[in-house]
């Protein structure tokens, strides 16, 4: 499968996730993402279920809190007025978390089927416009600025005792003096770049010759099949909610 | 329309929002203060609304789709809303960057000006971001707004109405939050950066004038 290809892929799962409304339109789309599982990246799978779990448990955790703890009725039975069970909404949350797993699930699967390149790498590969290439490079570099920036902020204010090392009221009310540093740390390390090292090392220059060079690949015989697969599911599990 | 510095500040505005949504958004508080690099890449770039639009929109989406991807699957179909609050801050709030900036700062204006495009920025958020949230995810995302919701639900509020309430009690709140630090974020930052955003044909045209 090539980076273009995956991406397509994610959209589909999504839109095919978004649009399900019916078990068996989730059993399709969970079907084709099971195979992709077993054929893209075999035992690995078992990280992506991690992670994925990591992401909506507290999310399912919380909503059951809401809508069966606290509203005890599902949203169709509050829109036809009916006094509604907790059963109700309780299915409802479970549709709900089944939707959200899946778009998590999906993202976790083409991320570890391509943990192998480098972010870099993975821009090159896609066929985008040179300056989206451009800004989701920068994004990468200036992220790796900002955890430095934060790092050095962070310390500067638990030093001068405007922060605390642990959670505490403090932190609340000083936050934001974090918030600001952090900010103009990064400007100021943003302008120095941009003014001096960038033009003196032909960063940009370079990065543009990198995205000339590469030659992103065209989808092939694996996408194909992955693509044919994910939309075909998605659009029969469309086409059976609205049956 | 996008130069180095701007490409540079989309990336820090939308790692802005990424890095204090996120926050918000597992605690649970009824607010988000998702979208203080939005506005304030509108205020950076005032001088040109439709850069500034363009800009802002683009960090939103960056923000929405990182926030999406680590923190919160529920965030990518707020995409209207994002474009909602750029056009909101670029057409209101980004009039009065001579007043954010303004030596000594006059604080009755400056906390009724914040309080004016806060409440608006929220109005317009919450009118928009209503039918996502009541059809899409039937009023419940994972965001602590949810209780407000749930709240006005119990009241015996239809569904539709209840999200409309309930967003419209909690956004004003937030974006007046988010209106006051982006105002105090732009109201700190060095002249030398926003002077590196603007275009050469801007930078001539002002210092013609």
């Amino acid at each position: 499968m090539t980076p273009n290809g995956a991406a397509i892929f994610v959209i589909v799962i999504l839109a095919g996730a978004l649009a399900a409304s019916e078990p068996i339109g989730f059993l399709l789309l969970y079907a084709v993402i099971a195979a992709f599982a077993r054929f893209e990246l075999g035992a690995r799978t078992f990280a992506a279920l991690l992670r994925s779990a990591l992401i909506v448990l507290p999310l399912a955790v919380f909503m059951i809190m809401v809508w069966v703890g606290f509203v005890g009725r599902s949203p169709a039975e509050i829109a036809a007025g009916v006094p509604g069970t907790r059963v109700a909404a309780a299915t409802y949350v479970a549709v709900v978390c089944l939707r959200l797993f899946l778009i998590v699930l999906v993202i976790q699967l083409v991320a570890l089927r391509f943990d192998r390149l480098t972010p870099l790498q993975f821009i090159c590969a896609l066929r985008i416009p040179a300056t989206a290439k451009r800004l989701l490079a920068l994004t990468l570099s200036l992220t790796e600025t900002l955890r430095h920036a934060v790092e050095r902020a962070r310390t500067a204010l638990i030093a001068a005792g405007v922060i605390t090392r642990r959670p505490s009221l403090r932190n609340i009310v000083n936050g934001w003096m974090l918030v600001q540093t952090v900010w103009l740390s990064a400007i100021t390390i943003a302008v120095g770049r941009m003014r001096d090292k960038w033009p003196i090392e032909g960063t940009i220059g370079r990065l543009d010759d990198l995205f000339q060079r590469a030659d992103p690949q065209r989808l092939g015989d694996g996408d194909a099949i992955w693509l044919l697969l994910g939309i075909g599911a998605a659009v029969f599990g469309i086409g059976i909610g609205i049956a | 329309m996008f130069t180095t510095p701007r490409l540079v500040l989309i990336a820090l505005c939308a790692a802005l929002n990424v890095a204090v949504g996120s926050i918000v958004y597992l605690l649970k508080l009824p607010i988000y203060l998702d979208s203080i690099g939005i506005i304030l890449c509108a205020l950076l770039l005032a001088s040109e609304r439709w850069a500034g639009f363009v800009c802002a929109s683009v960090a939103g989406t960056i923000s929405c789709v990182i926030i999406f991807l680590l923190v919160n699957p529920f965030f990518i179909w707020f995409e209207m809303t994002v474009l909602a609050i750029a056009l909101v801050s670029v057409l209101l709030t980004a009039r009065f960057t001579a007043l954010f900036r303004s030596r000594p700062l006059p604080h009755g204006t400056f906390a009724a000006i914040v309080l004016l495009c806060g409440v608006v920025t929220g109005v317009v958020s919450a009118i928009v971001s209503a039918p996502v949230v009541a059809y899409l995810f039937g009023g419940v995302t994972g965001s602590g707004s949810a209780f407000v919701v749930a709240f006005f639900l119990k009241t015996g509020e239809q569904l539709f109405k209840a999200v409309l309430l309930s967003g419209l009690a909690a956004d004003p709140v937030d974006k007046v939050l988010q209106v006051l630090f982006a105002a105090l974020l732009y109201r700190a930052t060095p002249a030398d950066f926003i002077a590196m955003l603007e275009t050469p044909a801007t930078t001539s045209a002002a210092g013609a004038a």
